[in-house]
């Protein structure tokens, strides 16, 4: 086990969350739906006793009419309705004193007879007899005519019936355990990187620099466990020496000022040199606390702000159709798919001024400053009445969200200079994904359970939450705004980037479609599609969830082939191709949750495709410019154009839908997506070898 | 809130409704309640009462102007003159003599002895169009509309399909009454559309008069056509020699069906359905609301019989015959059965 | 109180437990009492639909709502089988109750909210809550179509809760068992996985302590991070010497004059 990786650890750690989390939940839950069960139980008796009394009451009055049970006519009109009313019965039968079954609605009369013939009906009561036969829960009830028994009817009930209905209560378990994990993990990250990597990884440097003899800095520490006393110990040896050091060269001084020997403090002054030749102390008079940011620290906040905002992913069309009512003469599919388009507009255009302005203020007040905006958006949309407004607070919470996630990339960047820039880069996308993984799936359960409204509310504690921790832990650690940042050449030369045909060709046919595929098709498309189906908001936030599942699986993999073929442009091409053509699941198997699982699942392949190698592209494809503009502002322009698809994504769609309907407008995104796909794939073999370079390390 | 008051006073006086002279819903402030002259010849009974509940239950403010003509047509004129000079909203007439006198022939009623100006609904009348009070039951072509209280023949092939789906129907029929052809018209046109054939046997005819005596025989042939059911037509020969026809029918195992209460309750016909009076009252209150309320004109508003009907069974006779009704369609029926135990 | 490495990984995995236990006990009880007064409501539903039908039966026959006397019956024997109804109530389109298994209210009039959900005209049943209990009901239809009144069956309020009350107990109690040994068993567990850092670190702290005070050679690391820490304790301790014979120097030098 390293000391300063947080590897080994936190997979320790994670094991014993696992173990600490996962046993006694499921033990509870196990426990809990067996208790449930059985308090269904005897309501269920009750129901069946009621129908079959009804039943039972209703025959019998034809009996004593003097109808012979077996010449009972249209028995099965009769009981048909009732079964159909009530799903939990299973059948209804009329058997004759002796068991024989005279008539049956729901199952086949063998699996009952044998049982009935074998029973001893006379000792059914005027309250019935209840047995188990097979998978069901019979109760038998006698039949009068006028003073004697005709016969019983039999009401089956489904045993698993309870199982069922409670089933769901597995399913949010489920979820909620495995967001819980996901959180444990983000947790436990933070908790292992603050407290023992982090401190040690800072240690490791300083105790290179002085086991080269540089002692200028000291470790800095807090905390009074195991690690913190540790560090005090360095740190009170380095001050010991510092200490030292400094007496010697008081002395020195003394010597130097105060001796009349010339020779004398020629000698001392050798001395000094010899010592400061040696080694390195602070010029500035006493050893400086060794600071340092890295990614990581940041992680936890990106975690949770990006969380808040998945929770609502699964029911925001919904929410807003719920809302819809008061706008006439817009159609509702479109009214569904503006608060999400809007978002991404805000996003889109926020995020390049975001980006700026992280530079002025620096991450951490700009983090603090999109709090605001994102709690006071997400507690309006909980309290939103129309439409408009809606719309006016998921634009509000788009700019936070902008302003967050430019301060955390803007955060990492800066950190990883002295890192490896990809790690860092792993770390912004790791915490998005399993934010996104988590936030939906828990999302869902949520609104399912205590309502959409509240849903928004716990989105912005959670924002609020986020940004505690930020300004907390990032106190000490923002840089001085305004570093020596050159100042960045305009929009009008980032828009010169057009005339690179590849770059566009990249933009406008991979990238754009690829967004709009995941905003129009996912974000927007599938909720509706299956909330019309009768589908509940848990259950669609379980589907939506396959996409990250899938994307998380594909990505490392794409990564590899990559590396290894060195064919990205060809990726990119793939990918887009898989995503279009998934799309048009619906032509085939029909609007059915089959082909949106189909659907969601090529996407996911897609995007874990072709997201990466799309990225890699970008400094081959524009070097010049890249090395003229500089790859973030490259990269940030494109991150703008791509973002216009998801902006057109879910408007497109939603104007798909009155033309074809809801699987119609699936297959509709597919052809335009799948048709960009082709675009690029053939423009792509045209790339050809053009002029590469390796990616350069970001100049800004 | 203001409706709500309303109908609390209204229904304050619906619990007086045994005594339905007295049942003149208060008028509200502000806002006058309809006024009704109601023309009865046989007292007030069960379709006044369906007529008056409407209202009451629907929170329409009416007030009702109610004249008994206790069966004697010459008082007629007085509620003519009466309901004119009253200037009611709506005249409501009862049974087809009181319309008649009181409404006149659709084609040229006379505005002296006849209510001409002021809308009005009449109800318990067999042949509207037969009555001359309408030309055709679509539109009345006047201020006039109305109900009848005759299960329509759709609605009992229906329920005589719900009993046993059949492909043969049978029917005994007196050929000197002229609505007997138009019976037998309809029905085999319907026939076409619902997929039976009817077998219509005439009795025979001596000295200008149909013989009962030939009632068994003709039932004999209609079964040996195939017949699953009998239809017993409501129909005065065909009433008066019931026991006949039915016994006939029973002896047969014919089973019967008729459209009149008599022949099931009274005699051995095996089940029927007609239309009871309270709904019917219900119904024309209806069309009154439609007139008074949502301002339509009456020779808009068809004319037609409540859409649900009494069902009889008559049980001895299904026993007799082990021709046992459908367990929904017993649910729904007034079982008639002596012997009764349950 | 030190908050030693273990006890804050145990904390952060209890408090996560926690809120996790919570979180799924609350959706899981949400979802159950849901489910289960589904049930409950479907099974009063179910006898309140009975006597609909026979009512409408009736009104089918022709007859007036007011003038179902065997209505009354009906509803006294519907609830005699079930001592969980505390009643069983048909009222009429003008709020009137014209039968109730308390024959008492016979005559008196229903709060006008409960006029409201007869406007739907579904023929789904609707709920109602009147102070303590819990209402099901039925609109009733007469042959025109129009709903001429209602049939209303009244169940505790609390019956639910009853039920759910003795269940959430025994549940609770296995609830804090179960967190107790989780947190036994976290603290345990963590300081065990911990214990190699903290060995480790205490190993490093006394190398230190040894090698700079005592001038003790260090022993080699068994990593690179100890490595270096072994690289830095030495040079710390040739630093120490190196100033300390400096001093030395330096003093013999200021005395030599």
């Amino acid at each position: 086990m390293k000391l300063d990786s947080s590897r080994s650890l936190l997979i320790r750690l994670f094991a014993l969350a696992v173990l600490v989390l996962v046993t006694p939940l499921s033990i509870l839950s196990l426990r809990a739906l067996g208790e449930f069960e059985q308090g269904m139980v005897p309501e269920l008796d009750k129901k069946a006793a009621a129908i079959g009394r009804d039943v039972a009451g209703q025959v019998s009055r034809a009996l004593g009419y003097g109808i012979p049970v077996d010449r009972l006519v249209g028995v099965d009109e009769f009981f048909s309705p009732m079964l159909e009313a009530n799903p939990e019965i299973r059948y209804l039968a009329i058997t004759d004193p002796v068991g024989r079954v005279k008539f049956i609605n729901g199952v086949d009369r063998d699996e009952l007879e044998p049982h009935y013939r074998s029973a001893d009906m006379n000792a059914v009561g005027a309250d019935g007899v209840k047995s188990s036969i097979g998978a069901y829960m019979d109760l038998a009830l006698p039949l009068t005519a006028g003073q004697t028994v005709a016969g019983h009817v039999h009401v089956g009930f489904d045993q698993n019936h309870i199982a069922t209905r409670l089933s769901d209560i597995l399913a949010d378990v489920a979820v909620v355990i495995v967001s819980s994990l996901i959180i444990a993990f983000e947790i436990l990250l933070f908790v292992v990187f603050v407290n023992v990597t982090g401190p040690l990884k800072l240690l490791r440097d300083l105790v290179n620099r002085a086991g080269h003899g540089d002692f200028t800095h000291v470790p800095t520490s807090g905390s009074d466990d195991e690690v913190g006393r540790f560090l005090r110990a360095v740190q009170g040896t380095l001050r010991q020496l510092d200490g030292r050091y400094r007496q010697l060269m008081a002395y020195v001084d003394e010597v130097r000022s105060g001796h009349f020997d010339k020779g004398v403090v020629a000698k001392v002054g050798d001395v000094a040199d010899r010592i400061n030749f040696l080694y390195r102390f602070s010029p500035s008079g006493k050893p400086e606390p060794m600071v340092e940011r890295r990614a990581t620290d940041i992680r936890l906040a990106l975690f949770l702000f990006v969380f808040a905002e998945e929770l609502s992913r699964s029911f925001m069309p919904l929410f807003a159709g719920r809302l819809a009512s008061s706008v006439p003469n817009v159609p509702i599919d479109l009214v569904m798919a503006l608060p999400i388009a809007l978002f991404m507009a805000a996003i889109a255009i926020a995020s390049p001024l975001a980006g700026q302005l992280a530079e002025r203020v620096g991450p951490r007040r700009l983090f603090l400053i999109g709090a605001v905006p994102a709690t006071i958006g997400s507690l309006m949309t909980a309290a939103s009445f129309g439409m408009f407004d809606l719309i006016l607070w998921r634009t509000l919470t788009g700019f936070g969200y902008a302003m967050a996630t430019m301060a955390c990339q803007s955060y990492i960047s800066h950190a990883v200079k002295s890192d490896r820039r990809a790690q860092g880069l792993g770390v912004y996308v790791a915490a998005v994904l399993t934010a996104g993984i988590g936030g939906n799936a828990l999302g869902g359960v949520i609104a399912d359970r205590i309502g959409l409204r509240p849903t928004f509310v716990v989105s912005a504690i959670l924002v609020v939450l986020a940004a505690m921790l930020v300004s907390r832990l990032l106190s000490s650690a923002d840089p001085a705004p305004g570093e020596d940042q050159p100042r960045p050449p305009g929009g009008r030369h980032l828009l010169r980037l057009l005339r690179n045909w590849r770059f566009t060709v990249l933009m406008v046919f991979a990238a754009v479609p690829a967004k709009m595929a995941l905003t129009g098709y996912l974000f927007f498309l599938v909720p509706v599609t299956l909330s019309q189906q009768g589908w509940e908001v848990a259950e669609i936030a379980r589907i939506m969830v396959l996409y990250p599942l899938v994307m998380v699986a594909v990505s490392p993999l794409a990564a590899r082939l990559a590396d290894g073929l060195g064919w990205r442009a060809g990726q990119v091409a793939v990918g887009g191709l898989i995503g279009g053509v998934g799309l048009l699941a619906p032509l085939l198997l029909g609007g059915g949750p089959l082909s949106i699982v189909v659907s969601i699942t090529a996407l996911g392949v897609s995007h874990g495709m072709s997201a990466s190698p799309q990225l890699a592209l970008l400094p081959d494809l524009c070097w010049t410019e890249c090395r003229r503009l500089g790859n973030t502002r490259v990269l940030g322009f494109s991150r703008f154009v791509e973002r216009l698809g998801s902006v057109a994504g879910p408007i497109l769609a939603a104007l798909f839908i009155p033309l074809w309907g809801m699987s119609g407008a699936v297959a509709g995104l597919g052809v335009v997506v799948l048709s960009m796909a082709v675009v690029f794939a053939i423009a792509s073999a045209a790339y050809g070898s053009g002029p590469h370079i390796e990616t350069e390390e970001d100049p800004a | 809130m203001k409706r709500r008051h309303l109908i609390a006073g209204l229904a304050g006086l619906g619990i007086g409704a045994a005594n339905p002279v007295l049942a003149q819903p208060r008028p509200r402030s502000g806002e006058k309640p309809f006024r009704i002259y109601m023309a009865l010849f046989r007292g007030w009974e069960d379709c006044a009462q369906g007529f008056k509940d409407y209202f009451v239950n629907q929170g329409i403010p009416v007030e009702l102007i109610v004249r008994d003509a206790g069966q004697d047509k010459s008082k007629l004129a007085g509620f003519v003159a009466e309901a004119k000079e009253m200037k009611v909203d709506l005249v409501f007439t009862w049974g087809t003599t009181v319309t008649q006198e009181m409404l006149g022939p659709w084609d040229k009623p006379d505005p002296a002895r006849h209510i001409t100006d002021i809308p009005a609904v009449f109800a318990i009348v067999s042949q509207p169009v037969g009555a001359k009070v309408v030309p055709d039951l679509v539109s009345s072509r006047r201020n006039v509309t109305g109900t009848t209280y005759l299960v329509p023949l759709e609605t009992q092939m229906a329920l005589i399909q719900s009993y046993r789906p059949f492909s043969v129907l049978g029917m005994v029929y007196n050929p000197l009454e002229p609505a007997s052809r138009i019976t037998i018209d309809e029905l085999t046109a319907l026939g076409r559309q619902l997929d039976f054939r009817l077998e219509a046997v005439p009795v025979d005819v001596a000295d200008g008069k149909p013989q009962p005596t030939s009632i068994p025989a003709k039932v004999a042939e209609v079964k040996a056509a195939g017949a699953l059911f009998l239809y017993i037509p409501p129909d005065t020969f065909i009433n008066v020699n019931r026991d006949v026809l039915t016994g006939a029918a029973l002896e047969a195992g014919l089973p019967s069906f008729a459209a009149a209460e008599n022949p099931v309750v009274n005699s051995k016909a095996m089940f029927g359905a007609v239309c009871r009076y309270y709904p019917v009252g219900q119904l024309t209150a209806y069309k009154a609301e439609q007139i008074l309320v949502q301002k339509r004109a009456p020779a808009d508003i068809p004319i037609d019989a409540p859409k649900r009907m009494a069902i009889m069974i008559n049980m001895p006779v299904v026993r007799a015959l082990g021709f046992y009704p459908p367990m929904n369609l017993l649910g729904l029926s007034e079982v008639i059965d002596p012997e009764s135990r349950p | 109180m030190a908050w030693s490495l273990s006890r804050k990984v145990s904390v952060a995995l209890l408090g996560i437990l926690l809120s996790t236990m919570v979180m799924t006990g609350a959706f899981g009880y949400y979802k159950f009492q849901s489910v289960l007064s589904d049930q409950v409501n479907s099974r009063y539903s179910f006898v309140v639909f009975t006597i609909k039908r026979k009512i409408e039966d009736r009104l089918a026959l022709g007859l007036a709502l007011r003038a179902l006397r065997q209505i009354q019956e009906l509803a006294e024997l519907e609830k005699a089988r079930d001592s969980q109804i505390l009643g069983i109530q048909i009222y009429d389109s003008n709020r009137e109750v014209l039968f109730d298994t308390d024959r008492g209210t016979i005559g008196s009039r229903v709060p006008s909210t409960w006029l409201e959900p007869l406007s739907a005209q579904g023929t789904q049943p609707f709920s109602l809550t009147d102070e303590d209990s819990a209402l099901v009901g039925l609109p009733l239809v007469n042959t025109l179509g129009k709903v001429e009144g209602a049939v209303v069956l009244r169940y505790p309020a609390t019956y639910l809760e009853q039920e759910l009350g003795r269940l959430l107990q025994r549940l609770a109690g296995e609830f804090a068992v179960v967190l107790l040994g989780s947190a036994v068993l976290s603290v345990i567990a963590a300081s065990w996985l911990l214990r190699d850092v903290r060995q480790r670190l205490v190993a490093m702290e006394n190398t230190l302590n040894q090698s700079v005070t005592k001038g003790a050679p260090a022993k080699p690391g068994r990593d690179a991070f100890e490595g270096d820490f072994v690289r830095f304790c030495g040079k710390a301790r040739e630093a120490v010497e190196q100033i300390g014979e400096a001093s030395d120097e330096v003093e013999r030098l200021d005395r030599l004059a």
